[in-house]
């Protein structure tokens, strides 16, 4: 792909002043608005990471929460079994296993379950969720039931949303590289492809086996990393603060209202729609779940490609191209 | 041994009153290619209007099931021809599963709203009868709730077959194109195909509010139930949505006695994904053949 040095200064420059911008903000504002903020990035990220599947490949899955939750157990048992240094470094290995150990879950359930398509694929990764969730909370060795402990990786001296601020920034801004580059790449075209005719791009040569299964582990393995760090960020947490049905609904809710296979648009869904309930319709807490499900519903209605190709597919600019076809 | 025995029976119950819940799931599915997210809202809407009917004026809620269908009936026919017919035509039959989702939020949401967050049950004078046989014990409530699910699966496997509707309608989910050709509205059948799905949805409500406590929030699981028997037992028809309820209610049964009843949703799943990956057109396979 090339670029103008034009648009590539723009686009660096815009990097530079979001990067500022987020490292300067904290200073701004109240812990209450960084805890949002906090949630935001963190949210923001899973539905990056969603996306890599979901809006890349096509592959929507509805379970997406097992990786968080993975990755935040098998943070929590890596450190009960080696042990953890500490301040914020102790935090490094635990985290990578978090990473490692759902991706390799991934591969292993990614064979049979890439076999399925369209909403079976969906509804299989939702029942996968359900399982794992189940037996992380009745198996003792997993001990999901009675919680873990996580030791605070927070220096001291400083407040802990800060801390989390930063560190989920941080993995937003890590998995919005990560889904750049992919974007860009043959792997990336070649999931594009998988998106817009499966069985077409397997005959023409596209090893689609393979790079779906890449495209889950990578998505999993993020996920998995961000659910890592959001076990640390909680200190104590059980199989039902982890392995939770809105964060896998949040991932898919965010891509679709921001643009589904877009790089921002899970970023762009992810902070109207906290925005709206966290700060706007704070008072109104019993209605934020009709709001979610008429924006869902609207956004879908009126403007199907996600806000970011809202220029596009809304009504009356269909019509109006309609009309100058004809 | 008479454990075994009297598991396998309330396994049979409860995969009964599964059945009906989920054939109209399975008949949306099957008819229009809608994956209807929106199933569970219908069941917990006719257990609730059940309630109300039975706390205000005193009707049963196994006679309630016929104001509660017509009531249902409008709603889903209403449903159809105006939102889900926007989503396919605008968007896609994709994005409709995205717009069934929203709207499930939308109405669980109105009902916590009128209903509260708590989770209701209707007791009838005959709950805490039962029926003995040996030494096989059955509720009156859940004897009774076989009979109307099996008379209800009954009526409309007749309807299926043996009517111009029936007839109309498995053309149509045959061959869409063809059938409007012959002079079949197919928008209007698509629309009837959702009024007879909420219907039944809605009866099978009343049924389970007797049987069961429900609350709003317990929308999901009857969705997931549904798509779970339509899985197992196989698309689009009545026979289809029996023999998969059956089974998931053994599966259920035998789980909740032998193994805990802490593992029976990850058990279901577990039959779900396998099913999914070693037979995933179910049981009986698609009423309505290869077309989709």
């Amino acid at each position: 792909m090339t670029r103008s040095p034009m648009k590539r200064a723009v686009a660096l420059a815009l990097v530079a002043a979001a990067a500022i911008a987020v490292a300067l903000l904290p200073q701004a504002l109240g812990p209450f608005h960084i805890r949002v903020l906090q949630f935001f990035f963190f949210a923001a990220a899973t539905a990056v990471a969603w996306n890599i599947l979901g809006g890349f490949a096509g592959y929507w899955s509805f379970g997406h929460t097992v990786s968080i939750g993975v990755g935040a157990f098998s943070a929590a048992h890596f450190g009960l079994i080696f042990g953890q240094a500490e301040g914020p470094w102790g935090m490094v290995l635990p985290l990578l296993a978090g990473g490692l150990v759902s991706g390799v879950f991934a591969l292993i359930i990614a064979y049979p379950l890439l076999r399925l398509r369209g909403t079976y694929f969906a509804i299989a990764m939702l029942g996968v969720s359900q399982v794992v969730a189940e037996l992380a909370n009745n198996l003792s060795v997993f001990q999901g039931g009675v919680g873990l402990f996580l030791p605070s990786p927070v220096p001291s001296g400083m407040a802990p949303e800060r801390f989390y601020y930063y560190a989920f920034a941080a993995l937003l801004a890590l998995c919005l590289g990560v889904s750049w580059a992919v974007k860009r790449s043959k792997f990336g075209y070649a999931l594009l492809s998988i998106r817009e005719d499966e069985d077409t791009a397997q005959m023409l040569g596209v090893a689609t086996e393979r790079y779906k299964i890449a495209a889950f582990v990578l998505s999993a393995s993020l996920v998995g990393l961000l659910g890592a760090v959001y076990g640390y960020s909680l200190g104590y947490f059980t199989t039902y603060s982890v392995f939770r049905l809105d964060f896998s609904l949040n991932m898919i809710v965010f891509c679709l209202i921001g643009g589904i296979g877009t790089l921002f648009g899970p970023v762009i869904g992810a902070a109207l729609l906290l925005f709206l309930t966290n700060v706007l319709l704070s008072d109104f807490l019993d209605i934020h779940l009709m709001l979610t499900g008429a924006l869902v519903v609207a956004t879908i209605l009126l403007m199907p490609g996600g806000i970011l190709r809202a220029g596009a597919t809304l009504p009356w600019k269909r019509r109006a191209r309609k009309e100058a076809k004809a | 041994m008479s454990l075994f025995l009297q598991t396998t029976i309330n396994g049979l119950v409860l995969g009964g009153i599964y059945s009906l819940a989920a054939v109209g799931f399975s008949l949306i599915f099957g008819v229009i290619g809608i994956v209807n997210l929106t199933h569970g809202i219908f069941v917990v809407a006719g257990a609730y209007i059940a309630m109300l009917l039975f706390s205000v004026a005193g009707i049963d809620p196994l006679l309630a099931i016929v104001p509660i269908g017509a009531i249902l009936f409008a709603v889903g026919y209403a449903y159809q021809r105006t939102i889900i017919n926007w989503a396919i035509s605008r968007a896609s039959v994709e994005a409709s599963l995205v717009v069934t989702f929203g709207m499930a939020m939308v109405f669980r949401n109105l009902l916590q709203l009128w209903f509260g967050p708590d989770v209701q049950t209707i007791t009838p004078s005959y709950s805490f009868d039962s029926v003995t046989l040996g030494p096989i014990r059955v509720d009156m409530v859940r004897l009774a709730a076989l009979g109307a699910s099996m008379a209800l699966l009954t009526g409309l496997t007749l309807m299926l077959a043996r009517t111009h509707f029936g007839r109309a309608m498995r053309a149509v989910a045959q061959q869409p194109l063809a059938s409007s050709l012959s002079g079949l509205n197919v928008k209007r059948i698509h629309g009837l195909t959702f009024g007879v799905s909420a219907a039944l949805a809605g009866a099978s409500g009343a049924i389970i509010g007797i049987v069961q406590p429900f609350s709003a929030s317990s929308e999901v699981a009857w969705t997931l139930n549904a798509f779970i028997v339509v899985v197992l037992g196989g698309i689009g028809s009545p026979a289809g949505a029996l023999v998969g309820g059956l089974v998931l209610g053994l599966i259920n049964a035998y789980t909740a006695t032998y193994l805990g009843p802490a593992l029976t949703q990850a058990m279901m799943f577990l039959v779900l994904v396998l099913m999914l990956l070693l037979r995933p057109q179910g049981i009986l396979g698609n009423a309505y053949g290869e077309s989709r």
